[in-house]
Protein backbone atom coordinates (compact mmCIF):
# COMPACT_ATOMS: atom_id res chain seq x y z
CA UNK A 1 0.00 0.00 0.00
CA UNK A 2 1.59 3.60 -0.93
CA UNK A 3 2.10 5.71 1.90
CA UNK A 4 0.67 8.79 2.53
CA UNK A 5 1.50 11.56 5.11
CA UNK A 6 -1.40 12.86 7.21
CA UNK A 7 -1.56 15.53 4.60
CA UNK A 8 -2.13 13.30 1.38
CA UNK A 9 -4.55 11.30 3.42
CA UNK A 10 -6.93 14.28 3.39
CA UNK A 11 -6.11 15.73 0.19
CA UNK A 12 -6.98 12.15 -1.65
CA UNK A 13 -10.12 11.77 0.78
CA UNK A 14 -11.88 15.30 0.62
CA UNK A 15 -10.36 15.20 -3.33
CA UNK A 16 -12.58 14.89 -6.65
CA UNK A 17 -11.66 11.26 -6.83
CA UNK A 18 -10.91 9.34 -3.67
CA UNK A 19 -11.95 6.16 -4.40
CA UNK A 20 -8.53 4.81 -4.01
CA UNK A 21 -7.84 6.40 -0.79
CA UNK A 22 -11.01 5.01 0.41
CA UNK A 23 -10.00 1.83 -1.03
CA UNK A 24 -6.40 1.48 0.51
CA UNK A 25 -8.26 2.46 3.86
CA UNK A 26 -10.61 -0.31 4.33
CA UNK A 27 -8.52 -2.41 3.50
CA UNK A 28 -6.04 -0.77 6.23
CA UNK A 29 -9.38 -0.97 8.52
CA UNK A 30 -9.92 -4.46 8.05
CA UNK A 31 -6.27 -5.64 8.44
CA UNK A 32 -6.33 -3.73 11.69
CA UNK A 33 -9.76 -5.07 12.89
CA UNK A 34 -8.15 -8.63 12.37
CA UNK A 35 -5.24 -7.91 14.34
CA UNK A 36 -7.30 -5.76 17.05
CA UNK A 37 -10.06 -8.23 18.15
CA UNK A 38 -8.17 -11.36 17.36
CA UNK A 39 -8.95 -12.68 20.96
CA UNK A 40 -12.61 -11.13 21.15
CA UNK A 41 -14.69 -14.06 19.43
CA UNK A 42 -18.59 -13.95 18.91
CA UNK A 43 -17.57 -13.66 14.94
CA UNK A 44 -15.64 -10.28 15.51
CA UNK A 45 -13.65 -11.55 12.30
CA UNK A 46 -16.41 -12.17 10.31
CA UNK A 47 -18.05 -8.61 10.72
CA UNK A 48 -14.45 -6.78 10.03
CA UNK A 49 -15.76 -6.00 6.74
CA UNK A 50 -18.82 -3.97 8.11
CA UNK A 51 -17.08 -2.65 10.94
CA UNK A 52 -14.87 -1.33 8.44
CA UNK A 53 -17.19 -0.34 6.25
CA UNK A 54 -19.26 1.36 9.03
CA UNK A 55 -16.16 3.75 10.15
CA UNK A 56 -15.72 4.58 6.57
CA UNK A 57 -18.76 6.19 6.75
CA UNK A 58 -17.79 7.90 10.44
CA UNK A 59 -14.39 8.65 9.05
CA UNK A 60 -15.17 10.55 5.84
CA UNK A 61 -18.18 12.44 7.88
CA UNK A 62 -15.93 13.91 10.46
CA UNK A 63 -12.24 14.55 8.81
CA UNK A 64 -12.67 18.06 10.47
CA UNK A 65 -12.59 16.44 13.35
CA UNK A 66 -8.63 15.24 12.73
CA UNK A 67 -6.41 17.35 14.74
CA UNK A 68 -3.75 15.96 13.36
CA UNK A 69 -1.92 14.90 16.93
CA UNK A 70 -1.48 11.30 15.33
CA UNK A 71 -0.84 9.44 12.30
CA UNK A 72 -4.08 10.01 10.32
CA UNK A 73 -4.29 6.18 10.03
CA UNK A 74 -3.89 5.81 13.69
CA UNK A 75 -6.92 8.21 14.02
CA UNK A 76 -8.83 5.83 11.77
CA UNK A 77 -8.10 2.92 13.40
CA UNK A 78 -8.85 3.95 16.92
CA UNK A 79 -12.75 4.80 15.06
CA UNK A 80 -12.89 1.62 13.68
CA UNK A 81 -11.90 -0.58 16.98
CA UNK A 82 -14.47 1.61 19.28
CA UNK A 83 -17.42 1.44 16.02
CA UNK A 84 -16.75 -2.43 16.62
CA UNK A 85 -16.20 -2.79 20.62
CA UNK A 86 -19.67 -1.08 20.79
CA UNK A 87 -21.50 -3.48 18.42
CA UNK A 88 -19.37 -6.53 19.94
CA UNK A 89 -20.16 -5.22 23.39
CA UNK A 90 -23.82 -5.31 22.61
CA UNK A 91 -24.19 -8.55 20.60
CA UNK A 92 -22.47 -9.94 23.65
CA UNK A 93 -24.74 -8.46 26.54
CA UNK A 94 -28.13 -8.62 24.56
CA UNK A 95 -30.01 -11.08 26.53
CA UNK A 96 -29.06 -8.87 30.13
CA UNK A 97 -31.43 -6.78 31.50
CA UNK A 98 -30.29 -4.46 34.43
CA UNK A 99 -33.80 -5.87 36.35
CA UNK A 100 -32.35 -9.34 35.61
CA UNK A 101 -28.80 -8.07 36.87
CA UNK A 102 -29.94 -7.06 40.16
CA UNK A 103 -32.15 -10.20 40.71
CA UNK A 104 -29.73 -12.68 40.02
CA UNK A 105 -27.15 -10.45 42.53
CA UNK A 106 -30.58 -11.09 45.54
CA UNK A 107 -30.19 -14.74 44.92
CA UNK A 108 -26.17 -15.15 44.32
CA UNK A 109 -23.88 -16.54 47.14
CA UNK A 110 -20.75 -14.60 47.46
CA UNK A 111 -18.70 -15.86 50.34
CA UNK A 112 -15.86 -13.49 51.82
CA UNK A 113 -12.13 -13.85 50.78
CA UNK A 114 -10.47 -17.28 52.23
CA UNK A 115 -7.63 -15.20 53.95
CA UNK A 116 -7.57 -14.68 57.18
CA UNK A 117 -7.11 -10.75 57.98
CA UNK A 118 -5.75 -9.87 61.08
CA UNK A 119 -7.56 -8.29 64.09
CA UNK A 120 -7.21 -4.35 63.02
CA UNK A 121 -7.82 -5.17 59.43
CA UNK A 122 -11.25 -7.49 60.42
CA UNK A 123 -12.37 -4.26 62.68
CA UNK A 124 -11.46 -1.83 60.14
CA UNK A 125 -13.45 -3.95 57.36
CA UNK A 126 -16.36 -4.27 59.88
CA UNK A 127 -16.40 -0.60 59.79
CA UNK A 128 -16.15 0.15 55.96
CA UNK A 129 -18.39 -2.21 55.56
CA UNK A 130 -20.95 -0.34 57.88
CA UNK A 131 -20.21 2.85 56.34
CA UNK A 132 -20.38 2.52 52.64
CA UNK A 133 -23.76 0.08 52.43
CA UNK A 134 -25.34 3.01 54.98
CA UNK A 135 -23.56 5.56 52.07
CA UNK A 136 -24.86 3.62 49.33
CA UNK A 137 -28.38 3.86 50.50
CA UNK A 138 -28.48 6.95 52.01
CA UNK A 139 -26.60 9.26 49.24
CA UNK A 140 -26.63 7.88 46.39
CA UNK A 141 -29.51 8.43 43.57
CA UNK A 142 -31.62 5.64 42.59
CA UNK A 143 -29.68 6.01 39.09
CA UNK A 144 -26.02 5.91 40.56
CA UNK A 145 -27.36 2.78 42.80
CA UNK A 146 -28.08 1.20 39.19
CA UNK A 147 -24.97 2.18 37.50
CA UNK A 148 -22.45 1.20 40.63
CA UNK A 149 -24.06 -2.61 40.79
CA UNK A 150 -24.61 -2.55 36.53
CA UNK A 151 -20.99 -1.45 36.15
CA UNK A 152 -18.38 -1.65 39.35
CA UNK A 153 -20.02 -4.64 40.89
CA UNK A 154 -21.73 -7.05 37.88
CA UNK A 155 -18.68 -5.88 35.33
CA UNK A 156 -21.32 -4.49 32.67
CA UNK A 157 -19.68 -2.53 29.82
CA UNK A 158 -20.46 1.02 30.80
CA UNK A 159 -21.74 1.70 27.44
CA UNK A 160 -24.10 -1.08 27.66
CA UNK A 161 -25.56 0.43 30.67
CA UNK A 162 -26.14 3.31 29.36
CA UNK A 163 -27.91 1.70 26.44
CA UNK A 164 -30.19 0.70 28.75
CA UNK A 165 -30.40 4.01 31.07
CA UNK A 166 -31.41 6.16 27.80
CA UNK A 167 -27.63 7.36 28.48
CA UNK A 168 -24.88 7.96 26.63
CA UNK A 169 -20.98 6.40 27.79
CA UNK A 170 -19.77 9.40 28.11
CA UNK A 171 -22.46 10.59 30.93
CA UNK A 172 -22.71 7.50 32.34
CA UNK A 173 -19.15 7.64 33.23
CA UNK A 174 -19.74 10.88 34.85
CA UNK A 175 -22.62 9.85 36.60
CA UNK A 176 -20.42 6.82 37.89
CA UNK A 177 -17.86 9.30 38.79
CA UNK A 178 -19.95 11.72 41.21
CA UNK A 179 -21.35 8.96 42.55
CA UNK A 180 -17.83 7.56 43.86
CA UNK A 181 -16.44 11.23 44.46
CA UNK A 182 -19.42 11.21 46.68
CA UNK A 183 -19.15 8.14 48.73
CA UNK A 184 -15.08 9.24 49.01
CA UNK A 185 -16.30 12.33 51.09
CA UNK A 186 -18.34 10.95 53.08
CA UNK A 187 -16.09 8.35 54.05
CA UNK A 188 -13.36 11.06 55.12
CA UNK A 189 -15.81 13.19 56.44
CA UNK A 190 -17.02 9.59 58.74
CA UNK A 191 -12.91 9.76 59.34
CA UNK A 192 -12.21 7.07 56.98
CA UNK A 193 -9.40 7.59 54.61
CA UNK A 194 -8.50 6.08 51.38
CA UNK A 195 -5.67 4.92 53.37
CA UNK A 196 -7.01 2.89 55.43
CA UNK A 197 -9.82 1.59 52.76
CA UNK A 198 -7.30 0.12 50.88
CA UNK A 199 -5.42 -0.92 53.60
CA UNK A 200 -8.96 -2.64 55.13
CA UNK A 201 -9.06 -5.07 51.94
CA UNK A 202 -5.60 -5.40 51.25
CA UNK A 203 -4.91 -9.25 50.21
CA UNK A 204 -1.41 -9.05 50.36
CA UNK B 1 -39.12 -4.57 52.50
CA UNK B 2 -41.55 -2.11 51.94
CA UNK B 3 -42.47 -1.37 48.42
CA UNK B 4 -40.84 1.20 46.55
CA UNK B 5 -37.89 0.75 48.90
CA UNK B 6 -34.54 -0.17 47.42
CA UNK B 7 -31.45 -0.97 49.66
CA UNK B 8 -28.77 -2.57 47.69
CA UNK B 9 -27.81 -5.21 49.73
CA UNK B 10 -23.85 -5.12 49.52
CA UNK B 11 -22.49 -8.20 50.02
CA UNK B 12 -18.79 -8.20 51.84
CA UNK B 13 -17.16 -8.88 48.55
CA UNK B 14 -18.64 -6.27 46.89
CA UNK B 15 -17.98 -3.61 49.74
CA UNK B 16 -14.17 -4.86 49.31
CA UNK B 17 -14.74 -4.05 45.16
CA UNK B 18 -16.60 -0.87 45.88
CA UNK B 19 -14.03 0.40 48.87
CA UNK B 20 -11.08 0.33 46.18
CA UNK B 21 -12.77 1.71 43.51
CA UNK B 22 -13.79 5.25 45.98
CA UNK B 23 -10.30 5.09 47.67
CA UNK B 24 -8.79 5.51 44.39
CA UNK B 25 -11.56 8.11 42.98
CA UNK B 26 -9.99 11.60 42.24
CA UNK B 27 -11.46 15.22 42.15
CA UNK B 28 -10.04 15.29 38.17
CA UNK B 29 -10.72 12.44 35.97
CA UNK B 30 -11.53 13.20 32.69
CA UNK B 31 -14.48 11.43 30.86
CA UNK B 32 -14.91 8.81 27.76
CA UNK B 33 -14.97 11.66 25.50
CA UNK B 34 -11.80 13.59 26.06
CA UNK B 35 -9.69 10.16 26.67
CA UNK B 36 -11.17 9.03 23.60
CA UNK B 37 -10.38 12.62 21.57
CA UNK B 38 -6.80 11.29 23.13
CA UNK B 39 -6.30 7.75 22.59
CA UNK B 40 -4.45 8.11 19.40
CA UNK B 41 -1.76 10.25 20.69
CA UNK B 42 -1.62 7.87 23.64
CA UNK B 43 -1.46 4.39 21.68
CA UNK B 44 1.43 6.07 19.45
CA UNK B 45 3.27 7.30 22.53
CA UNK B 46 3.40 3.74 24.12
CA UNK B 47 4.30 2.60 21.16
CA UNK B 48 7.22 4.59 20.33
CA UNK B 49 8.33 3.89 24.18
CA UNK B 50 7.81 7.18 25.36
CA UNK B 51 6.46 7.48 29.08
CA UNK B 52 2.58 7.87 27.80
CA UNK B 53 1.54 8.04 31.50
CA UNK B 54 4.05 10.53 32.36
CA UNK B 55 3.15 12.79 29.15
CA UNK B 56 -0.63 12.06 29.69
CA UNK B 57 -1.65 11.07 33.16
CA UNK B 58 -5.14 11.57 33.06
CA UNK B 59 -5.64 9.61 30.03
CA UNK B 60 -3.31 6.38 31.91
CA UNK B 61 -5.87 7.08 34.92
CA UNK B 62 -8.83 7.27 33.28
CA UNK B 63 -7.48 3.47 31.52
CA UNK B 64 -7.18 2.57 34.69
CA UNK B 65 -10.72 3.35 35.50
CA UNK B 66 -12.75 2.40 32.36
CA UNK B 67 -13.08 -0.67 31.01
CA UNK B 68 -14.45 0.22 27.89
CA UNK B 69 -11.92 2.72 26.92
CA UNK B 70 -9.13 -0.06 28.36
CA UNK B 71 -10.52 -2.43 25.74
CA UNK B 72 -10.40 0.31 23.12
CA UNK B 73 -7.46 1.16 24.03
CA UNK B 74 -5.94 -2.80 23.91
CA UNK B 75 -7.30 -3.87 20.60
CA UNK B 76 -6.18 -0.06 19.14
CA UNK B 77 -2.74 -1.55 20.08
CA UNK B 78 -3.34 -4.54 18.18
CA UNK B 79 -4.07 -3.31 15.17
CA UNK B 80 -1.32 -1.11 15.56
CA UNK B 81 1.28 -3.35 16.27
CA UNK B 82 -0.62 -6.08 13.59
CA UNK B 83 -0.70 -3.51 10.61
ZN1 LIG C 1 -14.09 5.56 29.34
Amino acid sequence: MGERTNDQWLADLRGPNPDQALADLYELLVRGLGAGLGSYGGGAGASAGDFAQEALIRITANLDSFRGESRFTTWAQKIAMNVALTELKRRRWRDVSLQELSARRETANREPADTQPSPEQQALQSTVLRELRRLVDEELTERQREAVVAVLLEGMPISEVARRMGTNQNALYKLLHDARRKLKRRMEDAGISSREVLAAFDEG
Amino acid sequence: MEVGEKTMMLKRGDVAKLARVVAETREDEIGCDECFARLDRFAEAELSGSEARSLMPLVGDHLDKCPDCRGTFEALLAALRGT
